[in-house]
This record gives C-alpha cells, structure tokens and sequence, in this order.
C-alpha cells in the first residue's frame, strides 16, 4: 500500500514528529522514502535572488548551496537514518506547498507526510490564530495521493493500527477518503468507524431545527451510509457507522477520542485555500489542530485502490 | 588580449557554459576577471559606426544640457539631486564620451559605463517625456547595453539570462516538454472546481494565444491555472504554443540584440504556425515592450507589427470586463482603497494607461491614482533588469523610495500590479521599508470577484 513516500519537511524541529512517522513507515512497509526540503522561494520577476525558507534571509542558490542543504538535512535526521535503507534526502527551490506537489506528482508517490507548521515561530501564532500552516492546506487540497499531517506525536506504529475513524460528508472527495481509510483498515485489520455529523451550526440563525428534525436527518443519512458506502467493502465486518448532529469538528474529534483512533481520515476540498479567509478554518483544519492521532486527507481516487494486482 | 573563462566577450550559447557561470556564487570569479578584461577599441568603434544611427547620433549632440530631465528620474530625487544623476549627465558621460573618443576607451571606464547603464537607469524612458528635445534617454542606454555586452561588460545575472534565451528560448532552464507537462498538470489540479476547464496546446486557428512569463512555468504555475479558468469563463477560444510560449527577455535587459532577436522569433514563429487571430501576454511589462514594442524591429518586420495582433493582459480584461465576458460581482468589489501600480513599459510606452483605469472602475470602489500616474509615472524602482542585479542591490533599494512615498501618499494599503517586476518591486520595499501594504496581480483579484455562470460551476 506504501511503496513510495513523500515526507515533506522543513527541516525543523516542528516536523520531528511527522518524521519518526515517515521512516517508521519505511521500515515496516518496506517503503522507498523519499525525505523532501524546500529551501528557498524565488521571486516572481527576474532574480536569482530566493528567501531561505528558514531563515528568511536572501540568498543565492548554487550547487554548493543545495549541498550544504542536504548535509544539514542528513545532520538533522542522522539518528532516525541509522536503521534506514531506502532513503534518498532531496532539495529545492521554489515555493513549498507547489514544489511538494510537483515532486509527488514526478515520483507519483503513494502518501505525503508532513508536520502541520512550516516555521517553528508560527506554532505559538498558528494555534492562537486557529490558523494551520498555508503549505500543508494548499498540499492537501492539490494533492492526488492522501495526505498525511501529523501534529503531535504518534507512538503507534501503523501496522498496529486498531481504530481508524473516517469522517464522511457524502460529497464524492469523502467517498475517496472512505475507499482509502477502509483500504488501510483492511490490510492492517483495524476497526473502521465510519462517522458523519449533522452541521447545526449552519443552520440559519433564528431558526432553530426540531428534535424530530434532527432524527429524520440523521436517519436519512444512515441510510444513505448503508446503501452506498457499506457494500463497497465486500465483506469487511469489522465496522462501526455512526451519526451524531453537532459541530462537525467537535463531533468527529470526540468520535476519535471515544474510539481511541490511532487515525483520522477525512476528505478536504474546501475551495477556499487563502488562510486569512479561511480563518475560521473547515472542518479539517480543526481536526488536525486539535488531534492527538495524526489525520489523513484524501480527496481523489487515485491512491485508494490497489492497482498492483 | 586577456579574456576571462566566464567573463569574456563571447555569449553564452551552451548548457556547459552557463553551468559554469551558474556555479560562481554571485558572480565572484566573474566580476573579477571583468577587473582584466581588454576593451576590443577596434570593434567596438566598428560596432558604434554601424549601429549608432541618425536618431542618437542627434540626440548626443543636440542635447543642451539644460537640465530639465533632472527631476524627471527617480534615481536623481532618492540620491538628494545628486547631479551625477541627472539623465543628460548620465548619458553623455557614457555612451557620449565613447563616440567623441571613437571607441578608444579603457577598462576603468567601461566599468563605470556598465554600473551606470545597470545600475543608475532602468530604461524607464520617463526622462524622454519631459526633455524639450524629446531626447530619451532610456533608449540610449538600452543601446549602450547593446555596446557594452559586445565587449563582455555585462553584470553576471544578466549574462546567465541571455544565455538561458538563446539555449532555451525562456529566461529559465524549462524545455517544451516542462511547459507542456506543467500545462496538463494545472489542468488536472484544478478541473474538479472548474468543470471542463481546459489547457489546450498548440490548436491552431484559436482566437487567442496565450503567451507568459518562465517564472510562472518554472516556480508560479498557479497564475497559468488561474489564466485558463479566466478565459474558460469568459467563453474564450484559446490556446498557447508547444514553442514560443515565452514572451520576456532578458536579453533585452543584458543588450544581447542576437538573443533578443532568437527569442522573438521564437514567438512570431508559433503565430505563423497556429495562426491565432490574437495574442495575449500574461500580466508582466517588459515582456510586452519586448515581444510587442521592439520585437518586430529586432526580427526586421517592415511593417513594425508583430505577425498577429498583440494585447497585453490588462487590454483583454478591460475588454473582457466591458463586453461582459467577464462579470464582477458588485459585493465583492474591493471596498478598501486601493492604488494602481502603472508599468513603464505597457503605460508609458505602450499607451494603455486607460486600460488600467477602466478594469479599477469596473473592480474597486476607492480607487486612488498615485501622483503622478499614467505615462507619467515612476519606474516601480527595479526595472530594466535591476530587481535582479546583485552587484546593484544597494542603489535599487535607495531608488524605492520614490515609489515608497508614491504609495504612502495614496493612503491605499493594497496596490494593484500586473507586471512581474513591479511586484517584486513593491514586495522588496516592504521588507525594506515596512510600510504595511499588500500588492496583487489582477488575476487573483479576479477570481475572487468574479460571477460564476451557473453552467461552469462545480456540482455540489
């Protein structure tokens, strides 16, 4: 399920957990992994001139530049490389969220694995702002392959996997996001809490929806859940569909927490990707602010069937 | 006759050579075998005599040194009225006192030559409005850019750039098969939100093709996405060319006058290929001044025209707004104010000044102009090559502070630039000067204002 890896890096403190996830996933999938930084953004009119992602100074890249780079790179992650075999370190120029596209896309890799913040010094601003790093949003909406954000530290080594939670909205980006998460489910033989939550917080204001209401919806859409999604896993039993109506975010972080998930999946097609506007955030941006297990976005078809048989 | 092995007079015209060139740090090495490097006198009084023609062979000698361009230059109001920075002075020190001493010049004053070319003129062509000989200044210097890469005097940067004209036909390293996968590859990210969004490559007799900048290949590709969902909105027939997408030059920046006239011809040659009705070139300046403006002179076209008709984009946007192609949403009309960054190089020497003025009618509701605008605006500060000239990077800060006051004066806080340099321009002055505003292209502005007909909207 996992022969190419993307993790995405900047090579910073904030993406040490995303790291031990990523070279774990190596090891025990026996992955190629493919350890990506982008080190500089250009300019848009002519200059040889990028801003050190981490820096924030200017410079001027040449080859000994991107050496230097990537021997800081294998610095970093010099205790997690010891064991590895199948690692390449790997650098670029450009803006990250599209350079980390382009190269999943070249490499069609299976998953992209990334922290949730891109400078250390926007940690304290991004969770006070509610805001998660623009790169990881703009990653997760291009991407064609899931998207893996991991936040805080992730001790369960995911063949160990025994609850995984995926939130539906019934659009056809969570359909991809069920297909993947049951795909994951079944080969690691994990639980797989099908979940959707009735959004009361859209409804207009003034109005306020009856408890009978509410029940009709949540009925409608069990069985909605029943019809279309359950007969796409041939068979599979180990599954729990649940509906609950509240604050999408909310319920799907308390679904988590009850279950004891060791992963969230979810789909995130929200159109807007500008962080100020979306400064409230949807729904995924929540989730994986907020959750203790890393959280998976799958919008697209393209990584949630096995094509090598 | 000592030439360096990256500084010399020869362009670069392989990949070998410009790696070469690429691996010196800042151009280090080069800068200091140019300390070594012979004037060819012969040539280069060879080469005045054949190309210095009547037109600056008068201007040179009937300037009166009045002085009336002085304040004309916005290098001459940063630097306190230095009167070394007065255009006329400029000038005639330079390539004025090349042809009186008939090419016998020597290296100290090439170097001086070169700094001022690069570094003390963008070639905005402010100075010619305002000279009561209508001497331009801007367009001999462009020509003493020609003299002085012929003898290898050429900052680094824009070595490297006519070099990647004339081995890729584009101001970066992107071949035809980078362009065409970076097409497809826009395509399929964004046709979910943008059903039957297409990216169509080289279909002949469209009404329109589509002409950009590497940069938004190489490291922006967002601004192609963005372009093709604005003409699939707006219904357009269009298409962009397999080769001769790439309408900038650098090395009209560099003064390589055979790379300018490749490149050119590159692009002329996709017109006669898919004989488009139109061409538009994406929102950069020089670009159009090159490919528009002066290309057909460099590919010797009698008719002074280039082989289809050419607009740049602010032309099919305002077109586009006015006939209703394209329709803004009158609530999301931008509500702040907001001032509009006039290019030189579409504005001042392309004329399309009330373009600009009638996309901010249809877009914002507190447009405010900066004094001056129009043809009579200041260069952003880093035109002409200048944005991207290390060795310069002191005098180009100095020089925005001009467009600095311009903006402040304005009391807008969003500028609206549709040129690549003008941005970064702008950008650079407020990491400098940090006076709290934000810049734009048009497109993106757009998208976010623009009425959605029900059919292209995405199934919910």
């Amino acid at each position: 399920m996992f022969k190419k890896i993307l993790f995405a890096t900047s090579a910073s403190p904030v993406c040490d957990n995303a790291a031990k996830v990523a070279f774990d996933l190596e090891l025990k999938w026996d992955a190629r992994l493919i350890v990506f930084h982008v080190l500089g953004i250009p300019t848009h009119g002519f200059s040889p001139f990028v801003t050190d992602v981490r820096t924030g100074e200017r410079e001027q890249v040449d080859p000994d530049y991107v050496d230097w780079v990537k021997e800081e790179m294998r610095n970093t992650y010099a205790d997690l490389l010891k064991d590895t075999e199948n690692v390449t370190l790997e650098a670029a120029v450009g803006v990250p969220h599209r350079e980390i596209l382009r190269k999943a896309r070249d490499e069609d890799v299976d998953m992209i694995v990334m922290g949730a913040h891109t400078r250390p010094e926007d940690i304290g601003a991004s969770r006070f702002r509610n805001v998660v790093g623009s790169t990881m949003q703009k990653v997760a909406k291009g991407a064609r392959c899931p998207v893996v954000i991991i936040s805080r530290p992730c001790t369960t080594c995911w063949k160990l996997f025994s609850n995984i939670v995926v939130g539906i909205d019934l659009s056809k980006a969570s359909g991809a996001a069920f297909l993947w998460a049951a795909r994951l489910a079944r080969e690691v033989d994990a639980n797989l809490h099908i979940f959707h939550a009735v959004d009361l917080a859209g409804t207009e204001v003034g109005q306020i929806k009856s408890q009978e209401e509410i029940e009709a919806h949540i009925a409608t859409v069990r069985g909605k859940i029943e019809n279309l999604y359950l007969p796409q896993l041939k068979g599979y039993e180990k599954v729990t569909v649940m509906v609950r109506e509240g604050v999408p975010y909310v319920e799907i972080l308390k679904q988590a927490r009850e279950r004891q998930a060791d992963l969230i999946v979810m789909a995130h097609h929200t159109r807007e990707i500008d962080p100020e506007q979306a400064l409230l955030g949807s729904t995924v941006e929540q989730v994986v602010l907020r959750s203790a297990c890393p959280v998976a976005s799958v919008n697209r078809l393209d990584k949630t069937v096995d094509t090598s048989a | 006759m000592p030439e360096g092995i990256l500084c010399n007079k020869t362009p670069v015209d392989t990949v070998e050579q410009l790696q070469a060139l690429l691996a010196d740090k800042s151009g280090k090495q080069y800068y200091e075998e140019m300390k070594l490097l012979d004037v060819d006198t012969p040539a280069l009084w060879a080469t005045i005599q054949k190309s210095l023609k009547s037109r600056l062979r008068t201007w040179l000698e009937i300037c009166a040194r009045c002085g009336m361009c002085a304040d004309s230059c916005f290098f001459y109001l940063a630097n306190d009225r230095d009167p070394t920075q007065v255009p006329s002075y400029k000038i005639q020190s330079t390539l004025g006192d090349m042809v009186r001493r008939k090419g016998k010049v020597d290296n100290a004053f090439m170097h001086y030559a070169m700094d001022t070319a690069w570094s003390r003129c963008t070639c905005c062509n402010r100075c010619g409005m305002y000279c009561p000989f209508g001497i331009d200044m801007g367009v001999m210097f462009s020509y003493l850019r020609g003299l002085l890469f012929s003898q290898g005097f050429v900052p680094w940067e824009l070595k490297i750039g006519s070099g990647m004209h004339r081995i890729y036909r584009a101001q970066m390293d992107v071949t035809t098969d980078d362009w065409v996968e970076t097409c497809g590859w826009m395509c399929e990210e964004y046709e979910e939100d943008w059903p039957g969004l297409e990216f169509p490559v080289d279909k002949p007799n469209a009404d329109i093709i589509y002409t950009v900048n590497a940069r938004e290949v190489k490291h922006y590709p967002e601004d192609l996405a963005e372009a093709a969902i604005l003409f699939h909105l707006a219904g357009e027939n269009w298409t962009v060319p397999s080769e001769g997408w790439e309408e900038t030059s650098l090395a009209m920046f560099a003064g390589d006058w055979v790379g300018c006239k490749k490149q050119v011809e590159s692009v002329y040659a996709a017109m006669e290929r898919l004989k488009p009705k139109r061409m538009v070139v994406t929102e950069c300046g020089h670009a159009y001044r090159a490919t528009v403006i002066e290309g057909p002179y460099w590919a010797g076209l009698k008719t002074g025209q280039t082989p289809v008709e050419s607009f740049h984009y602010v032309e099919w946007v305002a077109e586009a707004l006015r006939t209703g192609k394209l329709k803004i949403d009158p609530a999301k009309r931008i509500k702040e104010p907001v001032t509009y960054q006039d290019s030189c190089n579409y504005i001042r020497n392309a004329g399309l000044r009330e373009c600009a003025r009638e996309i901010m009618s249809y877009i914002a509701e507190d447009f405010r102009e900066m004094r001056p605008c129009g043809e009579h605006n200041f260069c952003c500060g880093g035109g002409g090559g200048l944005n991207g000239i290390g060795r310069y990077r002191e005098q180009r800060n100095v020089g925005l502070k001009v467009k600095r006051d311009q903006i402040l004066a304005t009391g807008a806080k969003l500028v609206v630039s549709p040129c690549h340099n003008c941005w970064d321009a702008i950008r650079d002055l407020e990491e400098i000067y940090h006076i709290g505003i934000r810049w734009s292209f048009l497109k993106p502005l757009l998208l976010k204002m623009v009425i959605v007909p029900e059919h292209l909207r995405p199934e919910e």
